[in-house]
């Protein structure tokens, strides 16, 4: 081929190798025209190209972007008119901060770096902080030609979103109930973010990982949630004691009531009772006092005597002996 | 054959000239085309451009967003506090030439441009302001100062637009932090401590209060009770004193006898006199 090009450059000096080229001239002239045939229709052909569904294509002409291409089987004009620039507009990527994913799942491992996790918070303290980005492609011309290396970019900027948020809570603010909070607002600030440097970079989620003290301080912060045990402990023992108290006592209080009423009861029945006899004999009584007087008298001392020792002193001394119980009044003295 | 040897070499041909006569600038570049060490063109926009053979080349530039890490630093703040900034800054190419005849067209020769100024304006706003106003939500302010002091030294100086200047990290000297980390330890134990302290406190509390409810409890029933065993006491009064009004002289005597049943019952040993009333009878009888 060498020497056929010299020919083309050097009209001279096709003149004098013309004899020399024989054995090619014998070739018929057809064979060249069906070759340059082929090397067109090879050239024509290497402007197909497919672009698969999560892709989209970009076409630039001359180094100039002219136009987005759908997913399927396309056509360009080949090198150097133009060529195709491919991005993935479905691929969700991840930016981690404060940690590193060492294996996936299922038996995923992580390694913290401390460095990136550590940040201080608005009132002062230090506060260590995992969070992860996901994001996708969401303007592919910007994302093709306007940014360099966007995993980095991403990286950066959500590190100093984090640590802006971060410095806008207190610690237990960033640990508790802010939480969600310094989420979202990440995710909206980032977004603003990486919209004023024209990235074409939709952040699709941010979640905040690992939430913790730093492990220099963690034991005092885990004494803190066992002094909250402990005070929910004791203030439940005291309550066990007083509901085991109160009642009791309640008990007692109404078994000193009943004693009191049945005491009262049955002093008033007891009275009545007393009163009830007396009353009874009364009413007799007045229908003949004299008698009933002295019929009670004397049946109350048919009643008493028989059961005394008994000594009668009469004026007549003989008479009385008789009557002394001599038995008794020896063992008496 | 012939044929097939007209036709490489046209395409031979062609494919020299467009590289010797022609150049393409791609989306994501701009380029400066440079004769005897002069900048004679600038082109900003992509697509195909024209040149001198062999007389013109072109240098391209990157005109996509860039992205610088700055090293980190060491800064002094008002307070006389040391702080590593650790920052990063997002630029681009804004005036090729004023950046190519300044850098010589190298990121690098930027990137060192950008480190310098920077850094100068970062401290320099950083030591008006306290570690406790750096590390607060007003950090962005500072920052956007040191974006916009920056921005215009790099714009006019070296061709260069500085987009953003961002800290990623703003940490403490070792010193300084082991000492925000025993101040949050005690913190901590301060809290636990009074936890406890109002653990006990509420307990002592209920403990006490039930105790108090007790006694009170206790005490109003005794009270009550009292009270009932003397209306008790009261009403048997009024019901004896009732009854026995209607007639005292035979109650004193009924009373009287009744009591002897009980109380003369047993173990009494009596002396009667025959002159009594009971035994009148039995005298007048022995004396007869």
């Amino acid at each position: 081929m060498a020497k056929f090009i010299d020919r083309l450059l050097d009209p001279d000096a096709q003149q004098e190798e013309g004899q020399r080229q024989v054995n090619l001239r014998r070739l018929p002239g057809w064979v060249g025209w069906i070759a340059i045939v082929l090397i067109v229709a090879i050239y024509l052909v290497s402007g197909i190209y497919t672009i698969s569904p999560s892709e989209e294509g970009l076409v630039k002409r001359f180094g100039r972007f002219v136009r987005t291409v759908d997913p399927g089987l396309h056509y360009r004009l080949p090198t150097p008119f133009e060529s195709v620039v491919v991005v993935n507009i479905l691929e969700v990527r991840k930016s981690e901060i404060g940690f590193r994913t060492i294996s996936p799942a299922p038996n995923p491992r992580y390694q913290t770096i401390e460095t990136e996790a550590l940040m201080l918070t608005g009132d002062g303290n230090i506060a260590h902080v995992e969070m992860v980005v996901q994001y996708r492609v969401n303007d592919s011309s910007l994302f093709a030609f306007h940014l360099i290396d966007s995993a980095t970019i991403v990286k950066q900027a959500a590190e100093a979103v984090l640590r802006e948020q971060v410095a806008t809570k207190s610690l237990d603010e960033t640990l508790t109930e802010q939480r969600d909070t310094i989420g979202i607002e990440s995710r909206l600030a980032l977004q603003e973010l990486l919209d004023s440097y024209g990235t074409g970079i939709l952040i699709a989620n941010i979640q905040l990982q690992d939430v913790k003290p730093p492990k220099e301080v963690i034991s005092a912060f885990d004494d803190v949630n066992s002094a909250r045990q402990d005070k929910e402990k004791l203030i439940n023992q005291a309550e066990r004691y007083a509901l085991d108290l109160v009642p009791r006592a309640r008990g007692e209080a109404q078994e000193i009531g009943n004693q009191a009423e049945a005491y009262k009861q049955s002093r008033i029945k007891g009275s009545e009772g007393d009163v009830a006899r007396f009353v009874e004999v009364l009413a007799k009584y007045e229908l003949g006092e004299e008698v009933t007087r002295t019929r009670i008298y004397i049946e109350t001392m048919e009643e008493i005597l028989p059961g005394m020792d008994k000594i009668v002193l009469s004026g007549h001394e003989d008479g009385l002996l008789k009557l002394l119980n001599l038995d008794s009044m020896g063992g008496g003295q | 054959m012939r044929s097939l040897a007209i036709f490489v070499g046209i395409v031979l041909i062609a494919v020299i000239a467009f590289n010797l006569f022609t150049f393409t600038v791609d989306e994501t570049r701009k380029a400066v085309v440079i004769q005897f060490g002069e900048i004679v063109r600038i082109v900003e926009l992509p697509g195909l451009y024209s040149k001198i053979p062999f007389v013109q080349s072109v240098t391209y530039l990157e005109d996509r967003i860039l992205n610088y890490d700055i090293q980190p630093q060491e800064v002094l703040t008002y307070d006389q506090k040391r702080m590593v900034i650790d920052n990063y800054a997002i630029w681009r190419i804004d005036d090729p030439q004023l950046f190519v005849e300044t850098t010589g067209g190298r990121l690098v020769g930027g990137q060192s441009k950008i480190d310098e100024i920077v850094y100068s304006d970062l401290r320099n706003i950083l030591a008006k302001h306290t570690l406790d106003e750096i590390v607060s939500a007003e950090r962005v302010e500072y920052l956007r100062e040191v974006t916009e002091l920056s921005r215009a030294k790099l714009l006019n100086g070296f061709g260069i637009f500085l987009i953003d200047v961002r800290i990623k990290r703003a940490d403490l000297p070792s010193e300084i932090e082991q000492a925000v980390f025993s101040r949050m330890r005690s913190e901590r134990e301060r809290i636990a401590a009074q936890l406890r302290a109002e653990g006990e406190e509420q307990a002592r509390q209920i403990t006490s209060n039930a105790d108090k409810e007790v006694v009170i409890i206790l005490a109003e029933a005794q009270k009550d009770a009292e009270k009932v065993r003397g209306e008790g006491d009261a009403q048997a009064l009024e019901i004896y004193a009732g009854a026995y009004n209607q007639d005292p002289d035979f109650y004193r005597f009924w009373r009287t006898l009744e009591s002897y049943k009980v109380a003369l019952a047993t173990d009494t040993r009596i002396v009667l006199s025959s002159n009594s009333e009971y035994l009148r009878f039995l005298e007048s009888m022995l004396g007869q």
